[in-house]
This record gives structure tokens, C-alpha cells and sequence, in this order.
């Protein structure tokens, strides 16, 4: 497998979320952009939910986790609500298993299902 | 009192780092202190499985005769040539351990096994030099588990201990090397990782704050192995300061 990882991530906007579609390997620095990219766009743009899709993601480690919480404790900051949508099974088993935590991201089964999360009142 | 710790302490000695027999006996929970003639012929034949798989891995060229030794240690002392003793004599112990005599796990090559189970093909060795062979190498032990017939499941824990093994190695070490030694016999099938660098080594007091779950990290190190140690069938940490860790894990698959 080809691993893009000079590239930037993709940020799209579609009905007042903004959605990531994370196909990469995430390390610090590509992790760190991300991160300030899509709190630049929450303020700029009043958006009320970010929502990273990892179901491309087959290995998700402890490491991988801190970032994307991380990730979501940013955007809470801001006043957002953070989702992570298309876990796989084994993934989502194999960190139960490790005892990690995802305490600042939400999580829903599909994009459908967190962007109608996203447009309940709050 | 005579204790596992005392005796089998006293055999290890010289052979296996003081920081490694600590988590050996750690892995033994409350059999490790308890005096050695309340033990039942059952622990002690847990207990030598135990250490049999420790020594194999982390005294691999005098692992025939410490195995020996042990098996003497918990069979004499525990039940001084009483009826019970489970392995008279001082030949190696037949029974559950006859099968990994056979002399191929401490070699690169793979066992084919006096039972004729098939080979399983050859050890890999990962070299991890930077971030990008953290990607790699996952992919490589994740490819190895399916392989050898590890379940879809097994084989993501697979990928995600060595995601992590990698990782502390770059981050941490700089270097290191990752091995994949694929093993069948005639109960189960087991892929053994042996994550190897020269790094600075985890000082003993660090070592007991990650696993006792208060130490932490800025890039999270103490997560990753206790992660690691949370996934696997078998965990072994060796390390010394100033001269490197050495992490042996074994993921085991019914056959």
C-alpha cells in the first residue's frame, strides 16, 4: 500500500459539519495540521460538528487514539461536537481490549447517522 | 520459606536480567511467593510452562538446561520424592511440554515439527529506521498472521502490537528491529514478535509506574506497552538501561 503522507487531508463541508475522511497514516506533524485547520474553519465558519470517518482506517494503535481525541477535545473547546463514524469491528474490539480511552469524540455508526446526531437541538 | 521466586530466582540468575525474572514471577501472580510444597501438581506444571516459554525466548542458547533445572526445583523441593513428583528423574518432562523439545524454536529456521505439522515458513526481520516502516511494519505482521491462519480478529491485535512496538522504537530508540517468528505444533499455532532495539533501556522504576498505570509520557510510551501487554497471549519486557529493551510477545491461534 502507497502511503500519501505528504499530503494534506481533505477538509469537506456538507450541511454545516465539516467531515474528514482520514486515508492516511496519521503522524504528528500531518495530525497537527489537521487539528489547527479544522478549528480555523469552526470559528470562521460557526460550524456545529466535526466528523472524521475512519472506516479506511484498518489499524488504529494508542498512539493513533490520542491524536484523534486530542482532535476532539480541540473542537469541544470550541464549542463543536467531535464524531468518529465507520469504525471497523476488530478495530473497535481490539481497543476495548487495550483499555484506551475516546473520551472527547463521540461515535456513530455511519456519516448519515452523525449528521443527523448533529442536527438534533441541543 | 522456600519459595517459586526464591529458587527459580536462584536457577535464572546469571542467565536472565533481574528486571525480566521480576516480570516472569510478576506473570505468576500469587504462585510466585506462595511456599513451594502448598503448590499442587497442577500449578507447578503451570508455572514450568510458564518459565519454559520465558527462558526459550530470553536465554534461548542455555534454555535446554534451565528449563531442566526449574523442572527439578518445583518437582523436588515441592514434593521431595514423594509419589507426586511430576517429573521424576532428571530428563526433561514429558507431557505438555514433549512437543517443544524438539530444539526449532530457539532456531531462525521454522520447526516442522517431529509430529509433521507443516512448516510455516521462515522468520521475517523488520528493520525500523523512522515513522514510515510503523506503517510497514503493521502491514507485514497483519499479512504474516493471516497467513499462518490466525483469525480475522487476532490478526488486527497482530498489526496493532506492532503499530505500537514500532513505534516506541522510533520514538523512543530511534532503531531498532522487529521479528516475526511464525510456530506450529501439534496444539496450536503462535506467532512469536521480538521487538529488539539499542536504545536507551526504561530505567526499573519507570518500568514499574507504567505497568503499575501512573506513569505517562508526552507521546504516550507507558499507553503502548501496557496497550500491547493488554492484547497479547504472553508478554516479556527486557531491559537495561544505557544498552536497550527487548520486548518478546506471543499471539496464540487454535489450530
Amino acid at each position: 500500500m502507497k502511503l500519501r503522507d505528504e499530503q494534506e487531508l481533505p477538509i469537506i463541508r456538507v450541511r454545516g459539519c465539516l467531515l474528514v475522511s482520514i486515508q492516511t497514516e496519521l503522524h504528528d506533524r500531518l495530525a497537527i495540521e489537521l487539528r489547527s485547520a479544522l478549528m480555523e474553519r469552526v470559528r470562521l465558519e460557526a460550524i456545529r460538528g466535526v466528523i472524521l470517518d475512519v472506516s479506511w482506517v484498518e489499524v488504529i494503535d494508542s498512539y493513533i487514539t490520542r491524536i484523534l481525541n486530542d482532535i476532539g477535545k480541540s473542537v469541544r473547546f470550541m464549542g463543536a461536537d467531535c464524531y468518529m463514524v465507520g469504525i471497523r469491528p476488530a478495530v473497535a474490539m481490539t481497543l476495548v481490549e487495550m483499555g484506551v480511552e475516546l473520551d472527547a469524540v463521540s461515535t456513530a455508526l455511519s456519516l448519515d447517522a452523525a449528521l443527523e446526531k448533529l442536527e438534533l437541538p441541543r | 520459606m522456600r519459595t517459586v521466586e526464591s529458587e527459580i530466582g536462584a536457577i535464572l540468575a546469571g542467565s536472565i536480567s533481574e528486571i525480566t525474572q521480576r516480570s516472569i514471577f510478576r506473570r505468576l501472580g500469587g504462585m510466585a511467593r506462595a511456599p513451594l510444597q502448598h503448590l499442587t501438581t497442577q500449578d507447578r506444571h503451570a508455572i514450568q510452562t510458564e518459565l519454559e516459554s520465558s527462558v526459550r525466548l530470553f536465554a534461548p542458547a542455555k534454555s535446554a538446561q534451565l528449563i531442566a533445572s526449574c523442572a527439578r526445583a518445583l518437582a523436588l523441593l515441592g514434593a521431595p520424592g514423594g509419589p507426586a513428583d511430576p517429573y521424576p528423574g532428571s530428563s526433561l518432562p514429558a507431557g505438555p511440554f514433549a512437543v517443544h523439545r524438539s530444539g526449532t524454536h530457539d532456531g531462525r529456521t521454522a520447526p516442522t515439527g517431529s509430529t509433521g505439522s507443516p512448516a510455516m515458513g521462515g522468520d521475517k526481520r523488520l528493520a525500523i529506521d523512522s515513522e514510515k516502516d510503523i506503517a510497514s511494519a503493521r502491514l507485514e505482521a497483519w499479512a504474516e498472521a493471516v497467513r499462518i491462519g490466525l483469525s480475522k480478529f487476532t490478526s488486527v491485535k497482530v498489526a496493532t502490537a506492532v503499530s505500537e512496538l514500532a513505534r516506541n522504537i522510533v520514538f523512543y530508540a530511534g532503531r531498532g528491529t522487529i521479528e516475526l517468528r511464525p510456530r506450529q505444533d501439534t496444539r496450536e499455532t503462535r506467532l512469536e514478535i521480538v521487538a529488539a532495539d539499542q536504545g536507551s533501556g526504561i530505567e526499573p522504576e519507570k518500568l514499574d509506574a507504567i505497568f503499575a498505570g501512573t506513569f505517562r509520557s508526552e507521546r504516550g510510551l507507558g499507553k503502548g506497552l501496557v496497550a500491547v501487554q493488554k492484547l497479547v497471549d504472553e508478554f516479556q519486557i527486557d531491559t537495561r538501561p544505557g544498552r536497550g529493551t527487548r520486548v518478546s510477545c506471543v499471539f496464540r491461534g487454535a489450530r
